[in-house]
């Protein structure tokens, strides 16, 4: 697992969501970089159930259930700032065992999928982010494999990002800043992915404008 | 040589007896020239048989000389000894296709050329350095006249030696750890891990450096049976250059006479890229070139330059 930034990338103006993925995949291609494959990650969230809650009413704390194809026989379980927990696919059975203290938002599950592309030894993946049936955003996400610690190879990230996604390049994700010399490991990658999710939901649905 | 010697060929005596066969052979063909040449213009046709005579059976007394003086020598040279002094290279002289795989001749040959080869060597670099290109005051101390002396061989070190030399350049950086182990015999093999970017598997052939391969910190250096792997190549490009980088600075830091500065000299140069990823390049100031860091690192100056770049 080799450092990972997950960003959005917003949609251009006058197009689709569609096209703007069409837009950065041939960009990718044109910097020469492999088709191999999709990918697919998804998250649910859960709220702690009101019967936990202690009388003084604190309020409830949402967990997040996700999902990466990269690593097919975990399941990722993480709070918002506090412990996170990576689990094999069992978990999701658990947690329909533990629907007495934590109850399930159903319409709140997001996923995004989309295509993986291999550049030297960058991973790239463009993915289009749904919740039920409508597309929201963009994400990217770009792997660096033979690096391990983050503060190491931001510079050399950023160059990367810079040569695709131009002017939309985001900033060093917060994740890099809390783990100095810590060796990268997927739990950092699900964190950013949540963080982009709640940012997307948080977000107005994209006009469905130019459709015609 | 002197393995040979007790094993029970008299070598003397060989080089006698060859020398004893070639006189045998020129007396032989003397004999038939002789024969040939037919009797010699003289007065009388006695004369002629009398001296043709007796040419003939000097030729013939001298022709029996010869064979006795082999066969004396034949008896004082004796039989090799049964067993193989050669181990498995003996072995392998008793192939009988000797045309399709002429395999232990050329064994043979290779190994007395690198023998002659070092021997060269090392009495070019004795000469050479009797003509230091230094301007300094101080000579070397070593007068044109006296005979360079022969080098002892730094092929065969003791084990402990090289433990002791390995150790202490362990010890020189403290972001680098050396760790030395010898599964296959009496060659070294060093896994060293520089920080948290990359491990390196270093063959050593008593204190030479045989062969690097480098990994990126996350790869496994060890196969399924738990030993270190020193074939399979790393999976990321970039410790794929590095490692072609590596084999060309063993190359390059080359100094038979001291081996250990050699290694303390190339360690110095891994230990460079402890900031593979955090270096640009010194010449066009980016850092990637084609998806690669910039992965070369100057032999002298310890830049970081992409391959590309690089002078």
């Amino acid at each position: 697992m080799g450092v990972t930034c997950v960003s959005q990338m917003p949609v251009a103006e006058g197009k689709s969501v569609q096209q703007t993925v069409e837009l950065l995949t041939r960009k990718l291609e044109m910097l020469g970089a492999e088709k191999q494959g999709t990918f697919c990650v998804d998250c649910e969230t859960y709220h702690t159930a009101a019967s936990t809650l202690g009388s003084q009413g604190q309020a409830g704390k949402l967990m997040y259930v996700m999902h990466n194809s990269e690593y097919p026989l975990s399941c990722f379980a993480l709070f918002e700032n506090g412990p996170w927990l990576i689990a094999d696919t069992n978990f999701d059975v658990l947690m329909v065992k533990l629907k007495g203290f934590f109850q399930s938002a159903k319409a709140s599950k997001i996923e995004t999928r989309g295509t993986r592309y291999q550049y030297c030894d960058f991973l790239v993946k463009v993915g289009t982010v749904t919740m039920g049936p409508s597309a929201r955003g963009i994400s990217v996400e770009v792997e660096y494999g033979p690096c391990v610690v983050a503060s190491d190879c931001w510079s050399l990230l950023l160059e990367f990002l810079q040569s695709f996604l131009g002017s939309h390049t985001p900033g060093a994700p917060a994740v890099f800043g809390n783990r100095h010399d810590a060796v990268y490991g997927p739990a950092d990658t699900m964190i950013q992915y949540m963080e982009l999710f709640n940012k997307i939901r948080k977000q107005q649905q994209v006009p469905v404008a130019g459709i015609r | 040589m002197a393995d040979l010697l007790s094993v029970g060929v008299n070598l003397e005596a060989f080089a006698q007896a060859i020398s004893a066969i070639q006189a045998l052979r020129s007396s032989v063909s003397r004999v038939f020239d002789c024969l040939k040449d037919g009797m010699r213009n003289k007065e009388t046709l006695e004369g002629r048989e009398k001296a043709f005579i007796a040419h003939f059976q000097d030729n013939l007394h001298s022709v029996n000389r010869d064979l006795n003086e082999l066969e004396r020598l034949s008896n004082l040279v004796g039989k090799p000894s049964e067993n193989h002094p050669l181990h498995n290279s003996g072995l392998l002289s008793l192939d009988p296709v000797q045309d399709k795989t002429p395999l232990y001749s050329q064994l043979l040959q290779a190994y007395k050329w690198s023998n002659k080869l070092q021997y060269h060597a090392g009495l070019a670099s004795g000469l050479l350095n009797q003509q230091s290109l230094k301007r300094s005051a101080n000579q070397m101390g070593v007068s044109a006249k006296r005979r360079p002396k022969a080098q002892p061989t730094t092929l065969v070190l003791p084990p402990q030696y090289v433990d002791d030399v390995i150790s202490r350049i362990d010890r020189m950086f403290p972001e680098m750890s050396i760790h030395l182990s010898r599964p296959n015999g009496t060659s070294a093999m060093l896994l060293v891990t520089l920080g948290k970017v990359l491990k390196v598997i270093v063959v050593m052939r008593s204190l030479f450096i045989d062969r690097t391969i480098v990994r990126g910190y996350s790869e496994n250096v060890y196969t399924e049976d738990g030993k270190l792997d020193i074939w399979s190549k790393s999976n990321y490009q970039v410790f794929q250059k590095v490692t072609d980088h590596a084999t060309t600075a063993l190359l390059h830091y080359q100094l038979p006479q001291m081996p250990d500065v050699v290694v303390r000299s190339f360690m110095t140069w891994l230990r460079s890229y402890i900031k593979l990823f955090q270096a640009p390049c010194q010449r066009c100031g980016k850092f990637l070139q084609d998806g690669l860091p910039p992965t070369w690192r100057d032999f002298r100056t310890l830049e970081a330059f992409h391959d590309t770049c690089r002078q």
